[in-house]
């Protein structure tokens, strides 16, 4: 340090003219780690929780706070004070430098990621609030007042400075987050090691605290070394664009990714819909249905609690009632709540027409009494027995109990390209279950070609029945009728019924999908 | 992957996040109390698992065996009929007595609830089986099974060629059935996966022979094994089957594979609770060749299951004769008189004894009840050879989550090749939701290795800790890591599980004399008298019994 600091006083002790420049040097430095783990908690928190602008400013705001607290809670530390001024250093380091990595470990495993982020900015904040006190009451004695405040605060803002601008510049893309804070951390407890070194008056607890030091030093130094795999073990980093959001539910995990082109949701780590090309699939879902239903009044939807298949049906002023039954309340609100899915959905599941309903489809379609003009069955893949029983003649006899007079029930049918046994043995189990079925496809750049099967009591159908809504950005009736054409490596082949006690689907699907998964 | 997800799967495979979680507790739990860690180590592993025996009555069942300690009855109560024995047989014969107009029965059972080896329990997650849980899809010429069935809902109606229609729901989903066998889970439950070639020629050899013999008549034309078993041809081409033990006829056929002799022997243990080697050969045959049913959706190798077992059926036969079912009562010191019979009944609850006068009266009971309650009437029949009935044990778990090994996911019967007990149900199987949760699984185990006698005093002595340690120790083998899971545990031990085909019981012994009616007084209906114990068996006594009834003195 250049500026070496005058020191006025005749009260300090002999031998140790340059300690006060080491403790300025320490404001420096726990003034980069304390900012430095302030930007760690806000960007782990905007990158797993999304909605940047909100954790950015509570996790600020929180640790303000708690080094308010740490402020005043130094009045109760008395004498000796460096030596819990070493102590706070260790602790900064410790908790400080492990947070990113126990933030991205936890992520998956806790229910309240939220109780636990705050509790360790908390903490965080309140060991930093306690350092520049504690510090200036130790040099309270080496400098004047006016001396001291200026110095201090002066180190402790060019340190700030420093802080916000390595961390983006030079810190996040070439350490990454985790060994960011690892890095920091062990910075912090180097600092305690160094205080010790160089202050006599530390020696009666010199030895333990320097193995307290080393121990600290080498648990951040293994995370340092392992920080890869804890990055490869979070599976958030399996997504190659930025997570957005991410939340665990009881049935499955949601994890929203956004680039300078798309959002994209995974649930389970299987593509759900891009925001580039949804539209294609969900117009595709909808609009040969209900293009040929001008009297429809009401329409269940099943599965499809991204809302994206009920903005579609939005667009027919004429429907009175729509009914939405999804599993998982987890998706519904997520789809009811984030502003960029809300501006996806056009804030469809909060319309008033639309009642959500969190349920197990089976149980809702027999428990049902009502009759829909539509059904719009949007599940998963039939990849296992028990979403397998969702596409079963026994559930389709079950929907055409729903089914009013003259009403359609349209099926999300997989991939007629990759699964074409699939694709057909859903169509044939719809007729086994007594209805006429129409098959059509497109092609959905993120998914390739997908099937759907539009099923009716009758053969009435026709592709050029009705007004289609204006804007619609693929659906037309020229484009209705291309896709009805299955070309040869598509076509209709034989296969068995999908029934609850030979579920001949979830073996179709798993031979077709085979080769692509493993 | 593309428009994938798998809640149902996920669900029940145990979350990462949860088995940190768990981990992490353990982990506190291990740091917090080192000194704990000695005493408890084995015993407090399931300490956390709740519940306890539960079962047959058998210490007031043993009341019969000296029947002066019970108290003199305060009251009398006349019927025209009554019947003996809440099973299946006798549950019956009541629905078809009410049937035929006779409006006066009376049943009393021992146990709390009827349903005999057919009963099921029920707590917070599942219903689930105490005993039989399945009824294969029955052959169409059963006339009065297949009606029973449409009463029922179970036969939803029938084709244009016939053949019955079953409910999808009531028929078992897929996944049916999956073996461990070299550490991978297979479908079905024949031997498969790893099986040498030498091995699989004897199984498809045997399965040939099978095919067959479903189709087989005798020389009077009927069919060589039906059920009701009493239906089968008397050509002796097939009954002299019945005088030699089914390993005996193995042994002599060149059937010798350990894979195949081990899947017999399950199938042995499965319907009749003993080993291929203490069953006749006629009915080691029997339990694959019978299987003949029809339906317009399913097929012979199909069958029907309910969450409660066979307590799905037991309840329909019930209601359709609910009046005057007695449970709880204890019958004894049956004696004819001039008008009819005498039989005393000791009300477990209240400790009274009634006397009830009836004009009829049906034993619907096992012959080791039937034969105490005759003790006083001349001429009582005499079942030869003895019914062999093996003591069983079932648990029914309560589970909230199962280490799943390699292979073929949950299944609705799961068998580990190899094991002594016959593997376990999800009763959980025929649900229609995706909800995750607990579930609950059935297990079976009989009491094979040894005879009946001393496999049923080890039974009674074995207490509630020691069943669980038994039952926990196999199932992890198949499932490590289950103990935590599991939350609560009833055992059932049944002393006399069901009637075992021992060599000569069904063609070679007293079994047809004994079912006689005497003096049109007392009439007999139980599957002991056929030799096997299947629902259609029980079904079947139970009208003939009813049917004798009806008949004029």
């Amino acid at each position: 340090m250049a500026n070496q600091p005058v020191l006025p006083s005749a009260r300090r002790r002999t031998g140790e003219d340059h300690l006060p420049a080491l403790l300025l040097g320490s404001v420096f430095v726990i003034a980069t780690c304390g900012l430095i783990y302030e930007l760690i908690a806000g960007t782990l928190a905007s990158y797993l929780l999304g909605d940047s602008v909100t954790q950015f400013s509570t996790i600020i705001g929180a640790y303000l706070f708690s080094m308010g607290i740490g402020s005043w809670l130094s009045r109760f530390l008395d004498a000796p004070l460096l030596k819990w001024f070493i102590r706070l250093e260790i602790l900064v380091g410790l908790v400080g430098g492990l947070s990113a990595p126990l933030l991205f470990v936890l992520f998956e495993y806790v229910t309240s990621f939220r109780l636990i982020l705050y509790t360790l900015v908390g903490l965080t904040g309140i060991l930093v609030g306690l350092e520049i006190p504690l510090l200036m009451r130790i040099l309270e004695n080496r400098f004047e007042f006016k001396e001291l405040v200026s110095r201090v605060f002066t180190f402790d803002y060019i340190g700030a400075l420093l802080a916000s601008l390595i961390f983006p510049l030079v810190l996040v893309p070439q350490l990454g987050l985790i060994r960011t804070s690892l890095f920091f951390g062990a910075l912090n407890v180097a600092v305690a090691g160094l205080l010790l070194y160089r202050f006599g008056e530390t020696r009666p607890y010199r030895r333990g605290f320097t193995a307290v030091v080393g121990v600290a030093l080498l648990v951040l130094a293994v995370g340092f070394a392992y920080a890869e795999r804890i990055q490869v073990y979070t599976e958030t980093m399996a997504f190659q664009d930025q997570v957005i959001y991410s939340k665990s539910t009881p049935y499955q995990r949601i994890v929203l990714t956004k680039n300078q082109r798309e959002l994209r949701l995974f649930l389970n780590g299987n593509l759900q819909f891009s925001s580039a090309d949804e539209y294609r699939y969900h117009e595709a879902l909808v609009h040969p249905a209900m293009q040929a239903l001008p009297h429809a009044r009401r329409v269940l939807v099943l599965g499809g609690g991204d809302g994206l298949a009920v903005r579609e049906l939005l667009k027919y002023p004429q429907l009175q009632q729509i009914r939405l039954v999804d599993l998982d309340a987890g998706m519904t609100q997520l789809f009811q709540h984030n502003e960029q899915l809300l501006a996806l959905n056009q804030r469809s599941l909060l319309n008033p027409k639309v009642q959500v309903i969190n349920g197990d489809a089976y149980r809702w379609v027999r428990a049902d009494t009502t009759r829909y003009d539509l059904l719009v069955v949007d599940f998963p893949d039939p990849s296992n027995y028990s979403i397998g029983k969702l596409y079963s003649a026994a559930f389709y006899q079950e929907l055409d109990h729903l089914l009013a007079p003259g009403g359609l029930m349209v099926v999300q049918s997989t991939s007629p390209y990759v699964a074409r046994k699939s694709f057909w043995c859903i169509s044939h189990t719809l007729q086994a279950a007594g209805f006429h079925t129409i098959p059509y496809h497109l092609y959905v750049p993120s998914f390739g070609e997908w099937g759907y099967v539009l099923a009716g009591r009758n053969g009435h159908w026709r592709g050029d029945a009705g007004p289609l809504p204006q804007g619609l950005r693929y659906i037309t009736p020229q484009s209705i009728r291309q896709m009805l054409v299955f070309p040869p490596d598509m076509a209709e082949l034989p296969t068995d019924i999908n029934q609850l006690n030979n579920q001949a689907l979830v073996r179709y699907f798993e031979e077709d999908w085979g080769p692509y998964t493993h | 992957m593309i428009k994938q997800d798998a809640p149902g799967a996920a669900a029940f495979s145990p979350g990462r996040r949860d088995f940190v979680a768990r981990t992490a507790l353990g982990a506190a739990g291990l740091l917090l109390s080192p000194a704990l860690l000695d005493s408890c180590a084995p015993a407090a592993s399931h300490a956390h698992i709740q519940g306890g025996m539960r079962g047959a009555n058998f210490s007031v069942g043993h009341l019969l065996r000296d029947p002066t300690k019970l108290p003199a009855p305060s009251r009398t109560v006349q019927t025209d009929v009554l019947i003996i024995g809440g099973g299946v047989s006798g549950l019956a014969a009541k629905r078809w007595l009410a049937r035929h107009g006779r409006r006066e029965v009376l049943l009393v059972e021992l146990e709390a609830a009827v349903g005999g080896n057919a009963a099921g329990g029920r707590n917070g997650v599942s219903a689930y089986p105490w005993g039989a849980h399945y009824l294969p899809v029955p052959d169409v010429r059963n006339r009065e099974l297949l009606e029973f069935l449409q009463e029922a809902g179970t036969i939803t109606g029938f084709a244009p060629d016939g053949l019955p229609i079953y409910s999808e729901y009531h028929l078992c989903h897929d996944p049916e059935e999956r073996l461990l066998i070299h550490g991978h889970w297979q479908s079905g439950l024949v031997p498969e996966l790893g099986v040498p070639a030498a091995d699989r020629e004897q199984i498809s050899r045997f399965f040939g022979l099978i095919d067959e013999l479903r189709q087989a008549q005798g020389a009077d034309g009927r069919d060589a094994f039906a059920i009701p078993l009493d239906k089968s041809s008397a050509d002796p081409r097939f009954r002299q089957l019945d005088a030699l033990s089914f390993a005996d006829y193995l042994d002599r056929e060149g059937y010798t594979s350990p894979y195949l002799r081990w899947y017999l022997d399950y199938g042995c243990k499965d319907d009749y609770g003993a080993t291929a080697a203490r069953v006749s050969a006629w009915a080691g045959l029997h339990y694959f060749a019978s299987r003949k049913g029809r339906a317009h959706n399913a097929t012979h190798a199909d069958v029907l299951t309910w969450p409660e077992g066979n307590g799905f059926l037991v309840e329909h036969l019930r209601r359709q004769a609910p009046d005057n079912i007695h449970s709880g009562q204890l019958a004894y010191d049956l004696r004819e008189t001039p008008a009819g019979v005498s039989v005393l009944t000791y009300d477990v609850a209240t400790r009274q004894t009634t006397r009830i006068e009836a004009r009829q009266v049906l034993l619907a009971t096992p012959y080791f009840v039937t034969r105490r309650l005759l003790a006083q009437v001349p001429d009582a029949p005499t079942l030869r050879p003895a019914p062999y009935h093996a003591p069983w044990v079932i648990a029914n778990l309560t589970v909230d989550g199962l280490p799943q090994g390699p292979g073929q996911p949950l299944s609705w019967d799961n068998v580990q090749y190899g094991s002594a007990a016959v593997g376990y149900i999800d009763a959980n199987h025929q649900d229609l939701g995706l909800q995750p949760g607990p579930r609950v699984m059935t297990y079976y185990c009989p009491l094979a290795h040894t005879d009946p006698d001393a496999a049923r005093r080890e039974a009674y002595q074995t207490s509630y800790e020691q069943w669980l340690q038994r039952i926990l120790a196999e199932l992890e083998t198949a499932h490590p890591g289950i103990t935590p899971r599991v939350q609560q545990a009833e055992v059932w031990v049944w002393g006399h599980g069901m009637v075992a085909p021992t060599p000569g019981y069904v063609w070679g012994g007293s079994r047809a004399t004994a079912r006689q009616p005497l003096r049109h007084k007392l009439f007999f209906a139980h599957t002991d008298l056929s030799g096997i114990s299947l629902f259609e068996e029980a079904f079947y006594q139970g009208i003939r019994a009813a049917t004798e009834m009806l008949l004029p003195a």
